[in-house]
């Protein structure tokens, strides 16, 4: 590590990163473009510029971006120069940027409005009109375009050609015709289009999903991981008004995912908000599934469960890691077969980037923990020869099947604990309570490396729902104090 | 039987006039306020605000009726008609107007004709202290009961000053019938207003305390007493208080009008009908009853020991003086 | 220490009554002048261009809302009394709003709103009557809230002219 100067503190910088770096992980503030940490510099943006001086040498400015580190050299990034050069850098910019801040999705996150905010950037020379380019060109199904926007920094074809390695986007035309295109106008392909939204320092490429949804002063973030694979990659949730779930974008987590995720994770989520929750405490009754209170649906449990010979806990393997160790505390307390559903890999889905192919976000969390990994069909023998069996854990029925659990035999005291109502009526089932969903409820998911992935709640559990932790305690307290009843309180019980 | 026909019309003409007049009074009290304050008074019930005090009355009907703890029910009940009563119980000896025939019969315009009238009213009225004082008493309140006692002593005190004035006139007169003493005052120069002008005004002053007016109401205003005797009382009990005090004022205005400014006579016009008599009489009636309003919203209120200094050092002394004055005068002259 | 002089009263000063007289004459030539009450329901209260009254949208000559649902006035709002959603539209603005609703038991008049807009579409109209029977009522969506330009013109030209020593 060399030592350097930056605006009078002595501070050490990674000598194979260029000096921005050394800035930024130093709190002095140097505005940025072209430049990202995930790809690989040009300095084209001209808006890094920091004055530095080494030795005898005297103060010049240069970009940050392109200059490496030297023993020595003393960085003033708040020097009168640095901040003349990139006023004049974003004057340039601004000239021919169109006056869309009221409709672009990008205000609020904008490197250009805060850029120019904070150097005060507000006047505009020039008296000829700016240059009029394609407003709304659709890229495909994710990315729309706006190449008025665009500021030609060119993080987009260097994203394109390092991280999926397709190179699909490139700068056409010279001078003031320059515009970002594809070839023919085709549209985008891969599964990381996403990320281009999120490289775009301005509003240029963004979401067709998140498009007009919501401002993002408005949304309520919070990290968490992505659940479509065993990658786990760290994501922040962004939420409005605590009701729908908007967009999930990726954070960055140097060991799991770097700066990006796949188009999955970010918009598979959109499908789940659609379904109907399972927000109630359901007790089968003479005329089909009846409302209860949860505390009600929590004893019947408690009581089907120590009333049987060979109780099954099936989990999805969306359970958390405290989940999991809880699940496995009442197995043993309860002498009961615990196992986790898990779908086979689809290698077809599996890349070389992110994805792994495992549709389980935990598996290595919940096999380490000790749950047997049974795939659906096991699954399914496994309930029909039970006499008792919780399923447990966010889309657990889906995922055993729902034809498979309609054709359970009804001697089987099936209680479930969703957070997706199933759908339709299943004939095996005595009890159902709704649990939260990963965007509500804390917990941890090992990913296929080992590491351990955040989950914070992002929003309230909509009401009627009961914390799976909390159930699983109350569970385990209540076979811990109380004597076996009999058949017949059971039975007068199960058909309240 | 007609006799007692035209007794009953002349009992419900003249007390369904005199509790018509304290509800106008009402209405009146709020709409020459408000022009004096530069602002309309109540004019939305009815054309120009006419149904006011009807509205007011009904409000008054739906008002919870509370009864403080700890309060004695009999009197506390019992303490506004108290006040109520005697107010119009007066109205019967005052004479509205001359003679009249009625059905074939020749009847005097008021209800009982009694010779002795000047003392009735002094007599009955001052039963109305007593409303105040009980009521006062009753409420098992600190408020109150200060306000009631500061009331009756006021009373009590102006109540010297204002027989003494009327003694006055009676010794002018020669006569305690009010209605010889209105006949007497039969033309213009003979009112007893140019005869006995520190009587006259000795009487209007005290006829503010003796009804509690501003500028003597102290025991019943709200920065000092929160509202003094009435503090507790709500709904229609309060009205019947109302009632009563302001059909005092309606009395007193119709007793001042008879003592001092000749009754039903209409200056200039020697034989008037009767109806011109009673119109004349009402109007004289309106002009005290226009002072009262006319004064409270003029002049500043009296505390309560400059109240009972001027009562028994100013208003005392006066009234004597004009006594001995009048005697002198009269024992001189021979008349 | 200066002493505080009390002047002697005289005579008439001490009777008080030439003052009560006074007194009274002076109330008596005051009921007979102009009473100044505002008979309110049928004579409005008076509004100027400056007079600040309920935010109502502006609708254009073509029908539309010059109201981009950029969530400025959203963000500037003091009291959270706005809530929008955008949509989009295939006019070359682009972006419309889907819902726009002001609770008005929220709305404090302050005017942030009609200082926030870069678009020049909401303005403090002069309305300032609002009663209604429940809550939910009183939360003014799209349709209660359009008026047509020349409506708002008075208090526009206002605005514009403060603008212009911007």
């Amino acid at each position: 590590m060399t030592i350097i100067t930056v605006n009078g503190r002595e501070v050490e910088a990674d000598p194979a990163r260029p000096l921005i770096d050394a800035c930024h992980d130093n709190g002095a503030h140097v505005p940025h473009y072209c430049y990202h940490r995930g790809l690989s510099p040009v300095g084209s943006c001209r808006i890094c510029q920091v004055v530095v001086s080494q030795g005898d040498m005297p103060p010049r400015v240069v970009a940050a971006c392109r200059t490496p580190v030297a023993k020595g050299m003393v960085v003033n990034t708040e020097a009168e120069a640095a901040h003349g050069a990139r006023k004049e850098c974003l004057e340039f910019i601004l000239k021919n940027h169109p006056l869309d801040c009221p409709i672009c999705d990008k205000a609020g996150e904008c490197s250009l409005q805060d850029n120019a905010y904070a150097e005060g950037q507000s006047e505009c020379r020039s008296v000829e009109p700016r240059r009029e380019l394609a407003k709304r060109k659709s890229l495909g199904d994710v990315i729309v375009l706006d190449q008025e926007r665009c500021i030609l920094c060119s993080r987009c074809v260097r994203f394109m050609e390092e991280v999926p390695q397709t190179p699909q986007l490139a700068i056409v035309g010279r001078g003031t015709h320059s515009r970002v295109e594809t070839w023919q106008d085709q549209p985008l392909s891969g599964n990381y289009q996403g990320n281009l939204s999120d490289v775009c320092p301005v509003g240029a490429l963004t979401l067709k999903d998140f498009r007009f949804q919501a401002r993002v002063w408005n949304l309520r973030k919070s990290a968490s991981t992505c659940p479509e694979c065993s990658r786990g990659c760290s994501v922040t949730v962004e939420v409005l008004r605590d009701g729908p779930v908007k967009r999930i974008r990726p954070r960055h987590n140097e060991a799991v995912n770097g700066y990006w995720m796949c188009d999955e994770g970010r918009l598979g989520f959109h499908e789940r908000e659609q379904r109907p929750r399972l927000a109630a405490a359901l007790l089968a009754g003479a005329s089909g599934l009846e409302t209860a209170s949860a505390s009600r649906v929590i004893e019947v449990c408690a009581d089907l469960i120590s009333a049987a010979e060979r109780p099954l806990l099936l989990a999805s393997p969306f359970i958390t890691d405290e989940e999991a160790e809880l699940l496995k505390q009442l197995s043993a307390s309860c002498g009961a077969r615990a196992a986790v559903v898990i779908r086979d890999t689809e290698s077809a889905d599996a890349d070389t980037i992110l994805r792994t192919g495992d549709p389980s976000p935990n598996r290595r969390g919940l096999t380490e923990a000790g749950l047997e990994a049974l795939s659906p069909a096991a699954a399914a023998a496994a309930l029909g020869e039970a006499d008792c069996a919780l399923l447990l854990g966010e889309r657990s029925a889906e995922l055993v099947g729902f034809e498979a659990l309609c054709a359970l035999p009804v001697k089987l005291r099936l209680v479930l604990l969703d957070s997706y109502a199933p759908e339709g009526e299943i004939p095996a089932l005595n009890a159902c309570l709704g649990i939260p969903d990963w965007t509500e409820r804390p917990g941890t998911w090992t990913n296929i490396d080992g590491h351990k992935g955040q989950l914070l709640p992002a929003r309230p559990a909509p009401n009627g729902t009961r914390p799976l932790t909390a159930t699983l305690r109350v569970l385990a307290s209540i076979l811990a104090e109380s004597g076996t009843p009999t058949a017949a309180d059971i039975a007068e019980e199960a058909t309240r | 039987m007609n006799t007692i026909l035209v007794w009953l019309i002349k009992v419900l003409i003249i007390y369904g006039g005199l509790l018509g007049t304290a509800a106008l009074m009402t209405l009146a009290e709020r709409k020459v306020s408000a022009w004096i304050q530069h602002r309309k008074g109540p004019n939305r019930v009815g054309p120009c605000g006419i149904l006011q005090p009807l509205a007011d009355g009904v409000k008054l009907f739906f008002k919870e009726e509370v009864l403080p703890a700890g309060a004695n029910r009999l009197l506390f009940r019992f303490a506004p008609a108290l006040t109520a009563l005697p107010a119009m119980m007066t109205v019967a000896v005052i004479p509205f107007g001359g003679e009249l025939e009625l059905f074939g019969i020749t009847t005097k315009l008021s209800i009982a004709d009694l010779d002795i009238g000047v003392l009735y009213i002094l007599a009955v009225g001052g039963l109305g202290i007593y409303g105040i004082i009980l009521g006062g008493w009753a409420s098992n309140s600190k408020y109150s009961l200060l306000g009631g006692l500061r009331a009756s002593a006021q009373m009590v005190s102006y109540e010297l000053s204002m027989i003494l004035a009327i003694v006055a006139v009676i010794a002018v007169t020669g006569s305690l019938d009010l209605r010889e003493i209105a006949q007497a005052q039969a033309a213009f120069t003979d009112w007893n207003i140019w005869r006995q002008p520190l009587a006259c005004g000795l009487f209007v002053v005290t006829m503010f305390a003796e009804t509690n007016r501003h500028p003597f109401d102290f025991a019943e205003c709200e920065p000092e007493l929160v509202g003094g005797f009435h503090t507790e009382y709500s709904s229609m009990k309060f009205g019947l208080y109302f009632l009563g005090e302001y059909s005092a004022m309606v009395v007193m205005a119709c007793l001042a009008t008879t003592l001092f400014l000749g009754g039903w006579s209409v200056p200039f016009v020697p034989e008037a009908h009767w109806l011109l008599g009673l119109a004349a009489f009402m109007a004289k009636t309106a002009c005290f009853l226009f002072l009262y309003i006319w004064v409270r919203w003029t002049l500043p209120r009296l505390r309560f020991d400059q109240l009972m200094g001027l009562g028994w050092k100013v208003m005392l002394p006066l009234a004597l003086l004009n006594l001995f004055i009048t005697g002198a005068l009269l024992s001189l002259t021979g008349a | 220490m200066a002493l505080v002089k009390r002047k002697e009263l005289s005579l008439a000063e001490k009777l008080y009554l030439p003052e009560i007289a006074r007194g009274l004459s002076i109330t008596l030539t005051k009921m007979f002048g102009k009473s100044i009450t505002r008979q309110y329901p049928e004579e409005p209260l008076p509004t100027t261009a400056v007079t600040r009254g309920q935010p109502r949208l502006v609708e254009r000559q073509d029908g539309h809302l010059a109201c981009v649902s950029c969530g400025l006035c959203e963000a500037a709002c003091p009291a959270y009394a706005i809530t929008i959603d955008g949509q989009e539209t295939d006019r070359p603005i682009e972006r419309e709003p889907e819902r726009f609703e002001i609770d008005m038991l929220r709305c404090i008049l302050c005017g942030f709103c009609e200082e926030a807009c870069p678009k020049d579409a909401i303005f403090m109209s002069s309305e300032l009557e609002l009663a209604d029977y429940d809550r939910a009522s009183l939360v003014y969506g799209l349709d209660q809230l359009r008026r047509q330009r020349p409506a708002l013109q008075r208090r526009i030209d206002y605005i514009h002219g403060i603008n212009e020593r911007w």
